[in-house]
């Protein structure tokens, strides 16, 4: 959680969520693919990419759910429980690039007993929005 | 192609069959491995998530989860299936060898040969724990009408996964949209 933002169980409609800018490199695109065994070539081999019309390799779907789905709990904590995650998927990510994820709370609600949030959210690289979707997690209530 | 009358409906019809039908061939896809440390740290360290609930037991203890968890996105991770590497780029990066037509292929057959993922929609019902074997079972939602888009002409095709833990415990389900398209159709 960052000192001076608002922490996911105080949290209002319209918080935002600290920024996540990640520089994108073809080591990161590639572990990313390998990690989620998506070994389709397009994330891993370049040469295949170019054959394929794209300047270089990009990141893989399965990836941008994972970095969603950190970005959203460097927020709000191991307690927080994903319940939904909905991502349109926009322009590619490719070497060289900073993903910067943005978001903010859009509705609080508390639902047997716990704490459920939904979180707006988009995922911006060099070429405009790589990602933008919402997601709702699950907090327990204090006490 | 686009507008052959006489078999229009008749291929809609074709196209409306698939809804309720399998993706792929075969029943339902059983990860090749349980729910393991290995492949959750690997995944951690792909995007340095430290979220200390998948890879610290004392950390998970602690929390609400009681234990280590899986991360909740790995869900369709984990019954990715083994890739025969040989020949993965002539196959166009299929993973597997696939013999034959898919259902896919009917909308290539009809110029709606290029693909562009658009949507992914998770719901997850519960996280899952070490040991635990997950498998899924994938078919087509819906099938949209012919679609102008920045693409060129073409259909959206969604399909739902939904993936389960044995014996049969819904624990997730992914909702998935590409649209197929005409790329010698350029939009105007």
């Amino acid at each position: 959680m960052t000192p001076g933002l608002p922490g996911p169980a105080a949290a209002v409609v319209g918080d935002a969520l600290p920024p996540l800018a990640i520089p994108m490199t073809a080591t990161l695109i590639a572990a990313g693919a390998i990690a989620t065994r998506d070994f389709m070539p397009v994330h891993h081999d370049r040469d295949y990419a170019a054959a394929q019309g794209a300047p270089d390799i990009f990141m893989n779907i399965l990836s941008d759910t994972g970095y969603c789905s950190r970005f959203l709990t460097d927020w709000a904590g191991p307690d927080a429980r994903i319940t939904r995650l909905a991502i349109r998927l926009g322009v590619p990510v490719f070497p060289g690039h900073t993903l910067t994820y943005t978001g903010s709370v859009i509705s609080v609600d508390v639902v047997d007993g716990e704490r459920v949030v939904e979180v707006g959210f988009r995922a911006a690289g060099d070429l405009g929005d790589h990602v933008t979707g919402t997601a709702s997690l699950t907090l327990p209530l204090p006490g | 192609m686009g507008t052959r009358t006489g078999d229009e409906s008749a291929f809609e019809a074709e196209l409306q069959a698939l809804v309720g039908q399998p993706v792929g061939r075969g029943g339902a896809a059983r990860a090749p491995d349980p729910v393991n440390q290995p492949m959750i740290r690997h995944w951690t360290a792909a995007f340095a998530d430290g979220n200390p609930v998948y890879v610290d037991p004392d950390a998970a203890a602690r929390s609400r989860f009681g234990g280590i968890v899986a991360p909740p996105l790995m869900l369709q991770t984990w019954t990715m299936p083994t890739p025969t590497l040989d020949g993965i780029a002539e196959r166009g990066g299929s993973p597997v060898e696939v013999e034959g037509e898919t259902a896919l292929s009917v909308l290539d057959r009809a110029g709606y040969r290029g693909t562009l993922a658009t949507n992914s929609e998770f719901e997850i019902l519960r996280y899952l724990r070490l040991g635990e074997v997950v498998s899924a079972t994938t078919v087509f939602a819906s099938i949209s009408e012919e679609k102008r888009t920045r693409m060129g002409r073409g259909r959206f095709v969604t399909w739902v996964t939904t993936y389960t833990v044995e014996p049969d415990e819904v624990v997730g389900r992914q909702t998935f949209r590409i649209l197929k398209f005409d790329p010698s159709d350029v939009a105007p």
